[in-house]
């Protein structure tokens, strides 16, 4: 219906539909996040004041949250806010949701790309090997691999790598971010302490920042690679079954080229979706981890705000998530475009 | 491959190149891990988390305080003498002309007057501390009055017992705040009301007379205090005091043994075995208020029968789990107020498992076995644990607990509802002074019969009778000893005929690296004193 349209107006049609799309899927999560939140057997005000306050205290509170409301205008009211980038005061920090969310999750982002990126850069490899040496040792050894990663807890894998690399060969430094020593050195400017310590010069935060964040990073990235390197096996697999394989090598071409350029090339499409949501998955943060390594975290601070129960935080924190998974599928469908021109023309029709 | 191999090698070269370089804290700041997650304000008028006291106790100071070793030695601080009107209702403190705060200012009675009536003026979630006194925003101006630079004057609704008072003040809720520089700060609030300066104290800004000031808090991750310069008192050994966020106990224990922090505040009793061995490290022992009990509601018809209450407190293995689950981190305590406040330390334990006498004791009552009860227990450790124990117990007497384990909320909610059979869980003292625990597990209000009011005997529906009479007598005493001997009465008649089951206290445990010296353990949790420390 839209064929005949000019181009300009059609990617504005497209844009806005998306647009709409994301509008419905974050008011959805917001009200439900809303409604469970006010559902819960939780007293707010009781998580507020304590539970000896004095009856004045606990109706002052009450009035300020705004309960007394219905419900339906309190979560209007939300929204409201919500559109004005208010996302709401945080009690048990006493700084808006907003500046609370823009300290902890450059934390989280940060471990996560690096843990996704090691993640990717073994297990796309690893998935490689193991399809194309399908039952044979190399097979085994990487699903054994791959199964540890998934199967055991990560908690565990984190105590226990803690112990042997921090505790007994020193080669990592052990928990929290950067040593005492280097604490608040590092102007904050975008909120990732590798790219602040850079931009101050200050190369010895850099490589303290690099020593605290490895393992972290590393235990992420194992956690990743056990899924990515499944995934790229099983996709593989199915594409050297394929017909055109057989015809390449008939062809003479190389076994790299096969493998690679061709396989790996057709194997990629449905990988960057793969990839996309695990990265995705890291972003929510992983609060054992998170906990583990005393990494202050966005994991850690919508945990912890949910046990106290911090509403304006929790529906903070999990919108935010929300969004990142938005734009995530956003940017896989950009890429599959890209990846695979056939999609191209259906997508405009 | 090849490519990736080279690059992980550079990494792990570089990593180990800078790892060596520092293990050790820096000799001038003591590191202290502990769980701060939960903090909300560091306005001593109102704050009352863990993290929170701990930090603020180094950084104000009340009139007076006490000798954890020995309650009933109260110590002047801000205030150096006190006296007490012949009707007991009027107390008048001398301010220590020695004392100064950070800013250089003297601390007067002017300052001592603000910071008492703050707490009431600010609505503070813990103002219930002093409103119990008869203070309230009315007539907080007439009850604190400074009546000149040194001299302040506590007036109070009832005869108490001058401890009691003086306890009460000792608390962080009495830290006092330098007036001059806190009214510069006040602001506003929605309602247009004075807001005493909380905005400016809660968060970012200190104004105390303690040893160190507030530089720094990083919600969630760490505060960072440093030396008063202006310390009227004798100078700490260390120049910052940095509070780390680690949830993780594991994450503590390897952080102390590796020396990356200097005390372990949270150590669980698994960690704090293993470490025992570790020559580099010392575990200091203190006293907890804390105390771990169930409560029955008596008003389910079995538990309504005295001698089914008595066949289950004779149905618990307290020395076993405090031996097996604890392992040294509880000890067996069966009375209502902890050792280490004026009135404990009676060591009044008369139950221990005797199965036979238990069953005795329910085939007397006449009550059909199998007794189903209702039990709702926190799902964090370790309550779970103490409630499994238990319940194995039990089983064999004829008792059947159907063991509920929730989250916080729900427990808490039932709690207040009594919509439960049993109760597990704990209680920690909000202030220094036994009537905290004597009033909520002995009190008797005939009006609140669902003991809405924080009178934990009416809302387990038990009308305590002549323990409520000497308790409220002993809060009255004047005489200190006289006053002793009342909880001494008091307690033993509670753990003899209450449906509490007082099972164990607290035995604090911190671990700290040998070259930390000086630390002061506290009474209630957490108020550690760091103030005379020094590193080695």
């Amino acid at each position: 219906m839209t064929d005949n349209l000019p181009r300009p107006l059609r990617l504005l049609l497209g844009f806005a539909s998306w647009l709409l799309t994301v509008a419905i899927t974050l008011v959805g999560l917001a009200s439900l996040t809303f409604f469970i939140g006010r559902v819960l057997p939780i007293d707010p005000v009781l998580a507020i004041v304590g539970e000896k306050a004095l009856p004045e205290v606990y109706d002052r509170v009450y009035l300020e949250l705004g309960l007394d409301k219905p419900i339906w205008q309190q979560f209007i009211e939300y929204l409201g806010k919500l559109l004005r980038g208010d996302f709401g005061i945080s009690y048990s920090t006493n700084r808006p949701v907003l500046t609370d969310l823009l300290s902890f999750f450059p934390a989280t982002l940060e471990l996560a790309t690096i843990g996704l990126v090691i993640g990717v850069a073994l297990g796309v490899p690893m998935g490689v090997a193991s399809a194309y040496w399908h039952e044979k040792w190399p097979d085994h050894l990487i699903r054994v691999i791959g199964l540890i990663g998934y199967s055991v807890p990560i908690f565990w894998l984190g105590l226990v790598g803690l112990f042997v690399f921090y505790y007994k060969l020193g080669w990592v430094s052990g928990p929290g971010q950067v040593d005492v020593f280097f604490t608040g050195i590092v102007p904050r400017i975008t909120g990732f302490i590798l790219v602040d310590a850079a931009i101050a010069g200050e190369w010895e935060v850099f490589w303290n920042a690099v020593s605290h964040m490895i393992l972290p990073a590393v235990l992420i990235g194992y956690f990743s690679l056990a899924y990515i390197s499944r995934m790229t096996r099983s996709v593989m697999l199915d594409q050297l079954s394929r017909e055109y394989v057989l015809t390449a090598r008939l062809k003479g071409a190389s076994e790299f080229t096969v493998v690679v350029r061709h396989a790996l090339g057709n194997a990629a499409i449905p990988l960057v979706t793969v990839i996309a949501l695990s990265y995705g998955g890291l972003l929510e943060g992983s609060v054992l981890v998170e906990t583990i390594f005393a990494w202050p975290g966005i994991g850690n601070y919508l945990y912890s705000s949910l046990f106290a129960a911090d509403m304006n935080a929790v529906l903070g924190g999990t919108l935010l998530v929300g969004i990142v998974f938005v734009l995530l599928n956003m940017l896989s469908d950009v890429l599959y475009a890209a990846l695979d021109p056939r999609s191209r023309s259906l997508a405009n029709k | 491959m090849r490519l990736y191999r080279t690059l992980v090698a550079v990494a792990l070269g570089a990593v180990m190149t800078v790892s060596g370089a520092i293990a050790e804290t820096p000799k001038n700041t003591l590191v202290i891990a502990d769980a701060i997650d939960d903090i909300i304000t560091l306005d001593p008028a109102e704050v009352s988390e863990v993290g929170g006291v701990l930090a603020s106790q180094q950084i104000y100071q009340p009139l007076v305080t006490f000798d954890p070793a020995d309650p009933t030695n109260i110590i002047p601080v801000l205030a150096e003498s006190w006296t007490v009107s012949e009707d007991g209702k009027t107390f008048t403190f001398k301010m220590n002309p020695a004392a100064k705060f950070a800013s250089g200012n003297p601390v007067t009675a002017a300052d001592a007057e603000y910071s008492i009536r703050r707490v009431i003026l600010i609505d503070s979630r813990i103002s219930f501390i002093f409103a119990q006194f008869g203070l309230t925003k009315d007539n907080v101006a007439e009850k604190v009055k400074a009546l000149d630079a040194s001299t302040l004057q506590f007036e109070v609704d009832q005869k108490y017992a001058p401890s009691f008072v003086l306890y009460v003040l000792s608390s962080f809720t009495g830290g006092i705040v330098d007036s001059t520089i806190v009214k510069q700060h006040e602001g506003t609030l929605a309602d247009g009301s004075n807001d005493y300066g909380n905005a400016w104290l809660k968060s970012e800004n200190s104004a105390g007379s303690g040893p160190y000031v507030l530089t720094k808090w990083d919600p969630k991750v760490s505060i960072l205090l440093s030396r008063n310069e202006n310390y009227w008192g004798t100078a700490p050994g260390v120049d910052r005091l940095f509070l780390q966020h680690m949830p993780e106990s594991a994450t503590q224990r390897l952080a102390l043994e590796k020396g990356d922090i200097d005390i372990a505040n949270k150590l669980g009793p698994d960690d704090i075995g293993a470490i025992a061995g570790n020559a580099d490290i010392q575990i200091l022992e203190g006293v907890s208020s804390t105390m771990y009990y169930f409560g029955l509601n008596v008003r389910n018809e079995a538990l309504s029968n005295p001698k089914v209450v008595e066949a289950i407190k004779y149905g618990v293995d307290y020395q076993g789990i405090a031996d097996t689950i604890g392992k040294g981190t509880i000890k067996v305590h069966q009375t209502m107020i902890p050792d280490g406040f004026l009135g404990g330390g009676i060591d009044y334990n008369p139950y221990s498992l005797d199965i036979e006498k238990a069953k005795a004791l329910i085939a007397e009552s006449g009550v059909a076995t199998p007794i189903k009860l209702e039990t709702v227990v926190w799902n964090v450790p370790p309550y779970p644990d103490y409630a499994q124990a238990v319940q194995a117990t039990l089983s064999q007497i004829g008792v059947e607990l159907d063991l509920q384990v929730v989250d916080g909320g729900p427990w808490l909610d039932r709690y207040r509802s009594h919509d439960l059979d049993i109760w597990f869980g704990l209680w920690g003292p909000d202030y220094p002074d036994p009537h905290s625990n004597a009033k909520a597990f002995g009190n008797h209000d005939p009006s609140d019969p669902d003991g809405t009011k924080g009178n934990l005997a009416d809302r387990f529906g038990w009308n305590s009778g002549k323990v409520s009479d000497l308790v409220n007598q002993a809060v009255q005493e004047q005489d200190v000893d006289k006053r002793k001997a009342l909880y001494d009465e008091a307690q033993r008649l509670h753990t003899d005929t209450s449906p509490f089951v007082f099972m164990f206290q607290d035995s604090r445990k911190v671990a700290m690296r040998n070259s930390v010296k000086g630390v002061v353990l506290g009474i209630t949790f957490s108020d550690d004193r760091y103030g005379g420390v020094s590193k080695e």
